[in-house]
């Protein structure tokens, strides 16, 4: 028998964690990680690791294809062009605390597509040859360019079998036509809520009346399309975040049934104001204390709620696959299936490298609509896309779920060669899954009843979170 | 229920015949063949068919039912077999009737003779309705893997348009198949395995062949490497509810490139009407070995499914896996299922489901 390499990681005085390449993991003792590196395994041992898919006999055989299939579902391959970000604007008519972009007035002149941009947006959708595409409009605030949308969206619907579209938008002014707009069944309405209603006009609305608009579109946006269709996304501030009882109420209240915690972003505007972030802890500190408060939640809820990357990230630890979100995916290959078109034409391999090149520090831009997307510069990008051999991830017991974000350690440290283990996507997705796993392995019943719900399954299995002494 | 074979008057051929029956004139969208059977007269009794000349009378009280059947008519026989029905999505064609397995709920147990009808089956599926998913079955088709094979490249360049459901009991694949399998376009087809065990001697002992567990996982394996879309099938009975979330557990580890995994009741004949007393499983009143496995399987990602499971014998949390599983053909409801609400979205019991020995939780909902 040969047992597939594992890693490990302490968990506390008595087990560690072991996972295999293909992401099957399992808790045992130190017992048996001396018999595992000093090559004594027992026969128990050996029973135990080859149920639970860790060792194969021959090259080929049956456990050896199943274990190669669960590898290969870890994989991002890369894919075409499928899901576009389009900054028709910059202007907004908001001027948030932490905009995550740099914003322009909303008078302001020359911050938006002309009529030779729109056509170049068209041209570059119309040479894509798949079937699919999902548009995400970013601003500034993307609904002062209706009409730039309708053109695109309009085109999108005849160009491609499948389109979906998402507009990522303040809510603060919907006109009837922007609302005719919103309701079409293959659009999306993402817009940012800040977990109450105070911080919210803290950090965005300012104003009593410009709040109180916001808070009637917000519901008029839920009743006209729908909590399915509209999505809000709270952005908090780790040295000075809500009660997590008062955010869990205010999106219940309002029929969410999932929240995006996010914290002030490094980049933009936000970096300026905050500084370098020293609240790491702070932010492990909350975001542990927010999910233990939904778990109660959910106990009791009909409704339940889940935090998305949380729920995300179980996913990707129990099942593999799931390579949706550009922040954790392996190979995170960058400008290939995913694109960003700036207000200005310059192109982008993500939104976090719009808004870090924005600041000025460093040029993430990879082409622009006059010249093509910049071949070159993004296979260097591609280089270091996965952690397959990056000289930390190989030991780390968390890699078959995780993934490496370029872009954000370029935004960080202006270089790519940082040991993983000293960036902040590492250390932050290190605790997501210590965290993660403490779930998992948790006892307690209310535990199991919210991760069920977050895998939209009916009940937890204990067979996940498999034991061996 | 209905009928899958009518009584037609002797016609003279000497050879198999597969014709296309229209009752109604062809509209300009409908396409026409020279197997077109064009009715020609009906009254209450019968419907007579123009069949190149011949006269083709049909004893049937509805005619337009039939209207684009794919039928056999076989030489000195006083029967039509309607092998495609068009108003249907349960269409199956049996390929044997020879198997190399005893599976204790075999709903068609095995017989010694094979009659080729590959031929008449290829006519069939190229009078197909367009996209029509048809169903391969047996006994075990791939006892006649080089016809079979043959019959399917041939099929698929005629009607690449038409998707195969493959029951196979995965027994008969060699690696040098994996040419044949890549040259079909294996996204098409749809290949149903049962498996019953991860133990190897409960598997082996449910389909009454020693050593087919091993075979069966080289072979899984095999196809997998080919690119085939699995449905994995495990019936559940009394000799297994208590090993299905092991299986589970197998499953998403070692076979977690199935498509799909189908967990299905049992179907009250032919082997299964004999073992019925000591292998149905009533789940109506114990479902835990089967929630355990769902589960499992489902946080595993694997797809999972339950099929022929009436829908007020599931706990609600499960509900929404069940399939309308049970072909048109051989479903029917009971007195208890008039005024029940999920009448439309339930798929019932198998026509032979005999009530008095059957779940004991049946209730209107
Ligand atoms: S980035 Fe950190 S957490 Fe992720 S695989 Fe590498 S070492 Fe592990
Ligand atoms: S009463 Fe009949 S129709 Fe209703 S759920 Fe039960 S079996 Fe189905």
């Amino acid at each position: 028998m040969k047992v597939w390499p594992l890693q490990f990681r302490k968990l506390d005085e008595n087990d560690f964690l072991f996972s295999d390449d293909a992401g099957a993991f399992f808790r045992s003792s130190e017992a048996f990680l001396t018999r595992y590196v000093e090559n004594q395994l027992s026969e128990s041992d050996s029973a135990f690791l080859r149920r639970g898919g860790h060792a194969f006999d021959d090259i080929g055989d049956p456990a050896f294809v199943g274990f190669a299939s669960r590898w290969t579902q870890r994989i991002n391959s890369a894919t075409p062009l499928g899901y576009v970000i389009l900054v028709p604007t910059l202007r907004c008519n908001l001027m948030c605390d932490y905009c995550q972009v740099s914003r322009a007035a909303e008078t302001a002149k020359g911050f938006d597509w002309d009529e030779t941009k729109l056509a170049q947006v068209l041209a570059l959708l119309d040479r894509q040859s798949t079937a699919e595409i999902k548009i995400e409009f970013q601003g500034g605030e993307p609904l002062l360019r209706l009409d730039l949308l309708e053109a695109v969206r309009t085109f999108c619907r005849r160009k491609f079998a499948i389109s979906e579209f998402v507009v990522c938008t303040n809510l603060q002014d919907v006109s009837e036509d922007a609302w005719r707009f919103l309701e079409a069944e293959d659009t999306f309405v993402s817009t940012s809520f800040d977990g109450t209603s105070k911080l919210h006009q803290t950090q965005r609305t300012k104003t009593a009346t410009a709040h109180e608009q916001f808070n009637a579109n917000l519901d008029a946006a839920l009743h006209r399309i729908g909590p399915a269709r509209v999505s809000a996304l709270p952005t908090l501030d780790p040295s000075d975040p809500p009660e997590p009882t008062d955010v869990i109420a205010a999106f219940a209240a309002r029929g969410f049934g999932s929240i995006f915690l996010r914290r002030v972003n490094y980049q933009g505007f936000a970096r300026k104001k905050y500084g370098l972030d020293r609240s790491h802890q702070e932010w492990t500190d909350y975001y542990r204390r927010f999910v233990r408060a939904l778990i109660s939640h959910n106990a009791t809820a009909e409704n339940t709620i889940e935090e998305y990357y949380l729920s995300h990230t179980l996913r990707r630890i129990l099942q593999g696959g799931h390579h949706n979100h550009v922040d954790l995916r392996n190979p995170n290959w960058l400008g290939v299936d995913y694109l960003v078109v700036d207000f200005d034409g310059r192109l982008y391999p993500t939104d976090e490298a719009r808004m870090v090149s924005r600041v000025g520090q460093i040029d993430l831009s990879i082409g622009s609509l006059n010249a093509g997307l910049d071949k070159e510069r993004i296979s260097l990008f591609n280089l270091h896309a996965s952690n397959f051999d990056d000289p930390d991830c190989v030991h780390c017991v968390y890699k078959p779920y995780c993934g490496l974000d370029l872009i954000d350690d370029l935004s960080r440290y202006g270089r790519i060669d940082i040991p993983s283990h000293q960036t902040e996507h590492c250390r932050s997705h290190m605790d997501l899954f210590d965290f993660a796993f403490e779930l998992l392995y948790s006892d307690d019943p209310n535990v199991h009843k919210s991760i069920a719900s977050w895998l939209q399954v009916a009940r937890y299995s204990p067979m996940l979170a498999q034991r061996h002494s | 229920m209905i009928q899958l074979q009518l009584k037609v008057d002797p016609i003279p051929i000497v050879e198999p015949l597969v014709v296309r029956l229209r009752t109604s004139l062809p509209g300009s969208s409908t396409t026409t063949s020279d197997h077109d059977a064009r009715m020609v007269s009906h009254d209450t009794e019968t419907a007579d068919f123009d069949v190149n000349g011949f006269s083709l009378r049909v004893h049937t009280r509805h005619y337009k039912s039939l209207d684009g059947d794919v039928v056999l008519v076989v030489p000195g026989r006083g029967t039509l077999h309607r092998l495609i029905r068009a108003s249907s999505n349960h269409n199956t064609l049996l390929i044997t009737e020879q198997c190399d397995q005893k599976c204790i709920m075999c709903s068609q147990p095995p017989k010694k003779y094979h009659t080729d009808m590959f031929d008449q089956f290829l006519q069939a599926v190229a009078l197909a309705p367009t996209s029509a998913t048809i169903g391969l079955s047996g006994g075990e088709p791939f006892l006649h893997k080089a016809r079979l094979l043959e019959f399917l490249r041939k099929s698929q360049s005629a009607r690449p348009d038409i998707r195969f459901h493959i029951l196979t009991n995965g027994q008969h694949f060699e690696p040098s198949d994996e040419a044949s399998f890549k040259s079909l376009n294996m996204a098409s087809i749809l290949w149903g395995v049962p498996i019953y065990a991860a133990d190897r001697s409960i598997h082996d002992r449910i389909v009454a062949k020693q050593g087919a567990f091993e075979i069966l996982e080289r072979n899984l394996a095999l196809l997998a490497k080919a690119g085939a879309v699995l449905e994995l099938r495990t019936v559940v009975l009394n000799a297994n509810i208590t090993e299905l979330e092991e299986l589970a557990n197998h499953l998403t580890r070692n076979l977690r490139f199935a498509h799909v995994w189908a967990i299905m009741q049992l179907e009250n004949i032919g082997y299964a009407r004999m073992n019925w007393d000591a292998e149905f499983c009533d789940t109506s009143k114990e479902f835990d070995g089967i929630a355990t496995a769902v589960d499992l399987a489902l946080a595993r990602g694997l797809r999972t499914k339950l099929y022929n499971f009436p829908l007020c014998t599931v706990p609600r949390a499960y509900r929404e896996y069940c399939t309308l599983s049970i072909s048109d053909w051989k479903q029917k409801f009971l007195s208890t299922c008039d005024d029940c609400r999920l009448r439309s979205s339930c798929t019932g019991f198998f026509e032979w489901y005999p009530e008095n020995r059957g779940f004991s939780e049946i209730r209107a909902q």
